[in-house]
């Protein structure tokens, strides 16, 4: 019985440890290309922050309190709105309207040339992954009240 | 064509009806969550035409190309987020209720009444 | 034409918010608690003191203002942004939720020390301000849906602050699942419209609409309908708000039932008149005030039978919201001398119910939080330790029920006059007793709360801190002003906005160019004319002594009427039919039975009084089924009216 548990979490650890840099990456590239192919702020971040889920999965409750740092995490989640909003008001300050285009540039298809949106991509993005992420390790936390999964863990 | 039609408002209805029916308070969330997908469903279907391409700004853009209508999924990713918050917060309200009444069933959570 | 009032709008929603994400990032460290308490007032005033501003070029100067978002202006008569309008209906409304989002700021400065984790009080109220002026001042379909479930969201959270008391949990859960499931009809309504006219823009959706209806667009107009009615609380989708006011902290109650049904009433309001264009559609009419005859119906009946302090105000909330939906049911009938005095008596009971309702929520949460309960078997004889509060809700009690020369009394006159002369004269009758009955209810409420016997436990409680006495103050001068000057109030601001209403052409041209909106409806559109005569006038004094007669009479029948020595008062000790039955042991003092005028009433009309109480079963899956059934008949009457 205790072999099997062992193999079981070897398995789950070996490919964490091969999915977990793939998903980041795919996450960073869909939020950059924002604009270019399906995905953009929201999507990408959604895929960085199932990188808590898959460290919860292979390693355990402990080791996610120990990766991430809640409180820092409420705290990005604010820096990324405020962000949102500054970047919207630059079209105020130029002397258009709310949320106006200004640093476009000429050719379309290449990946600087969306102007604004490519800087609000990010702001998005960086919101998503704070908020979800935070959300995820406070539902996680819950499971834990009760002391039955904690002797699982120490073997 | 038509079959999308049909099933989005078969889900929507089968959502409706979980939510009046059942007694677990997990199992209503659920049903709220899958009339959100019906509605979704709906709402892609909506902006289809016939023999039109994704979307896509390219770089390698012609004059006279046919798009299928972008306007309704920019809307069902709206949507989607929205239904996501929706599930977020009711789980979190039936984890409390757990801890007040000792039970999820919605015959015994009714102390506000008349 | 950018001039200096046209980024107006979106500062007035923006401020709230930024204060929002500062007041997050400032977490919860106690020593920041007063910055947090003074940007949210400070943003607060921000956004109301630039509505302030845009009174004079909307209203005085009768200039619509048109502001397109990401600067992407109409092309070939085409919408392609999202489109802010401000005309003077919108700034109407949203004055009033500016300056009671103000007041409630300054009252939570008190009320609410005893709470921790108040940073994130701060930043859900402020979420909710700017959302709900951000829902009144867009001219999008879709963007007052993503407006509406921002507010929903802060609104449910807000309720289940105090999650350490049970009840605060269970209402949170039902507003949810009844607030979700109402979201998803106005979406599907939103996407069956979408589908039709390929255009998401309010002016555009009127100006390709006019007058021919596909069966899909009649079937949006009734999920949308449902929808807005779940937002708006018409009966049978009243049930959340009893509960959600009930459990909420008062300076958030105040907000949720004063001033959201007045956001929901709006969208239905641009709904009927502006997409739709049913003015002069007698069905149509008789819909809205048949909705409206029984919402006040249910409503009040409710109200007479509760024991709990807060939920008997938000019962009487939804019988108001019935006045108001009967007010502009007469707005869409065919004759134009009505019609006009019907809106604007629907108008300004929107102003007068936010006024005397916001106050009586403060009132009642001045004794909340001084005593600690709100059951009325357990309180009493509190007026000579809190004086001011007896006086502030004495003087909401009469405003409530419409006696001058208070504000209650203008607006309720003139919508007796329009149902009376719209030819709906039982709806009058049924709107007469319903203001006796809510006088009645209320008058229990103070002789069990503030007048009495004092009770042991409450020996020195103390007046209410200033800093929450200076809202009430501010409510019960507007009050007192606004019923005594009515025709001030109402040539500045009630007239232009009922004109605006039903003045379609002009928003239609201001969002695209002169001359669109009669290309599209291919006549001339016509400027409506404002001519009404208002049948008699008030003198005070006169009304007052009438009314006070036919109140009397109604007491004095009630009480030994056909069925006699039934309804005598307590020391009548060999009819004891009704009395509390404790067993044989001492029994309490029950001060509730003798204070209660129509106990003799409810003992006769029993079955009718239990039936409805026993229907609000308090199971959320009632609740839902309700909602679907309410949306079944609306369909059904539509399809086989149109």
């Amino acid at each position: 019985m205790k072999k099997n548990i062992i193999i079981k979490n070897s398995i789950i650890k070996s490919c964490a440890n091969i999915t977990l840099p793939i998903a980041l990456i795919l996450g960073i590239y869909v939020i950059l290309h924002g604009h270019l192919s399906p995905g953009g702020g929201f999507q990408g971040g959604v895929l960085i922050a199932g990188a808590v889920a898959i460290v919860f999965t292979a390693y355990g409750y402990k080791e996610v309190l120990s990766l991430f740092n809640a409180e820092r995490a409420k705290t990005f989640e604010d820096i990324g709105a405020l962000g949102y909003v500054f970047l919207g008001t630059l079209g105020l300050i130029y002397g258009y309207t709310f949320c106006t285009n200004v640093l476009w540039h000429s050719t379309p298809g290449k990946l600087y040339s969306s102007g604004t949106i490519f800087w609000m991509n990010f702001a998005v993005g960086y919101k998503v992954l704070a908020g979800l992420g935070f959300l995820i390790i406070m539902l996680v936390s819950n499971l834990y009240q009760t002391s039955e999964y904690e002797d699982e863990e120490e073997k | 064509m038509l079959l999308n039609y049909i099933g989005s408002f078969l889900i929507i209805i089968l959502g409706l009806y979980i939510t009046i029916v059942k007694k677990n308070l997990i199992k209503i969330v659920i049903g709220m969550s899958l009339m959100d997908s019906g509605i979704n469903l709906l709402l892609i279907s909506i902006g289809f035409r016939q023999g039109g391409t994704a979307p896509i700004f390219m770089s390698d853009l012609k004059p006279g190309a046919f798009f299928v209508d972008p306007v309704p999924q920019a809307l069902t990713l709206t949507s989607i987020v929205i239904g996501a918050c929706v599930t977020a917060l009711a789980l979190s309200l039936v984890i409390k209720i757990k801890a007040h009444y000792g039970s999820i069933d919605a015959d015994k959570v009714r102390r506000l009444n008349g | 034409m950018t001039s200096y009032f046209s980024n107006l709008p979106i500062i007035a929603i923006l401020a709230p918010f930024l204060g929002a994400f500062l007041v997050g990032l400032m977490g919860g460290r106690k020593k920041l608690l007063n910055v947090q308490r003074s940007i949210a007032i400070a943003t607060t005033f921000t956004s109301f003191l630039s509505l302030i501003y845009l009174i004079k070029p909307v209203i005085l100067d009768k200039y619509i203002v048109a502001y397109w978002m990401g600067n992407w202006k109409p092309e070939s008569q085409w919408a392609i942004g999202i489109g802010l309008e401000v005309d003077a209906f919108s700034l109407f409304t949203a004055l009033i939720i500016a300056a009671a989002c103000f007041l409630s700021a300054i009252y939570s400065f008190k009320y609410m020390e005893e709470d921790n984790g108040l940073d994130k009080y701060y930043v859900l109220f402020q979420l909710l301000s700017a959302s709900m002026i951000g829902f009144v001042l867009t001219g999008d379909v879709f963007n007052m849906y993503v407006m509406l479930e921002i507010m929903t969201f802060a609104a449910i959270a807000l309720t289940s602050f105090r999650n350490h008391l049970y009840k605060s949990v269970e209402a949170g859960f039902k507003y949810i699942v009844i607030g979700s499931l109402g979201s998803s009809f106005i979406l599907l309504g939103t996407i069956l419209l979408y589908s039709q006219l390929h255009t998401l823009n309010l002016a555009q959706m009127a100006a390709l609409l006019h007058g021919n209806y596909t069966p899909v667009s009649i079937l949006a107009l009734a999920f949308m309908l449902t929808g807005y009615a779940v937002k708006a609380f018409m009966v049978p989708c009243h049930t959340w708000p009893v509960d959600a006011h009930m459990a909420a902290p008062s300076s958030i109650s105040m907000l949720l039932s004063g001033i959201m049904s007045k956001t929901g009433v709006y969208a239905l309001v641009r709904i009927l008149y502006m997409i739709y264009q049913s003015t002069g559609r007698p069905e149509m009419e008789f819909l809205i005030i048949f909705w409206g005859t029984i919402t006040m119906l249910v409503g009040i009946t409710m109200a007479v039978v509760q024991t709990d302090f807060k939920r008997l105000l938000a019962f009487s909330s939804v019988s108001q919201i019935g006045y108001i939906m009967v007010g502009f049911g007469v707005g869409l009938s065919v004759n134009k001398g009505v019609a006009v005095v019907g809106t604007m008596g629907a108008l300004f009971h929107m102003l007068n119910h936010a006024t005397f309702k916001s106050l009586l929520f403060l009132c009642a949460g001045a004794v909340l939080h001084q005593t600690g309960t709100t059951d009325l078997n357990k309180l009493g004889g509190l007026s000579k330790k809190m004086p001011y509060t007896t006086a502030f809700f004495i003087i909401g009690t009469l405003s409530i029920s419409g006696i001058p020369p208070f504000n209650g009394f203008v607006s309720k006159w003139l919508i007796y006059q329009a149902s009376f002369e719209a030819g709906y004269a039982p709806v009058t009758i049924i709107a007469l007793m319903a203001s006796v009955l809510t006088l009645a209810s209320l008058i229990k409420v103070i002789q069990s709360v503030f007048f009495g016997q004092l009770k042991e436990e409450y020996k020195d409680v103390k007046e209410v801190p200033l800093f929450m006495r200076i809202p009430m103050m501010v409510l019960s001068a507007i009050c007192i002003i606004v019923g005594v000057v009515p025709n001030f109030v109402s040539k500045y601001l009630i007239e232009p906005a009922a004109f605006s209403i039903y003045n379609i052409g002009n928003y239609i041209d201001v969002m695209f160019e002169k001359g669109y909106a009669a290309k599209m409806f291919k006549e001339t559109v016509s400027i409506p004319s404002m001519d009404y005569t208002l049948a008699g006038y008030w003198n005070p004094l006169s009304w007052l002594i009438l009314f006070m007669i036919l109140l009397i009479a109604l007491i004095l029948f009630f009480s030994f009427g056909y069925k006699s020595s039934n309804n005598k008062v307590i020391d009548d000790l060999i009819n004891t039919r009704y009395e509390t039955f404790t067993g044989g042991e001492k029994e309490d003092y029950n001060h509730l039975g003798e204070n209660d005028m129509f106990w003799g009433m409810r003992q006769d009309f029993g079955r009718y009084f239990r039936f409805i109480k026993g229907a609000h079963s308090g199971v959320v899956n009632d609740y839902v089924l309700w909602v679907v059934a309410a949306c079944a008949i609306v369909t059904i009457y539509l399809f086989t009216l149109m």
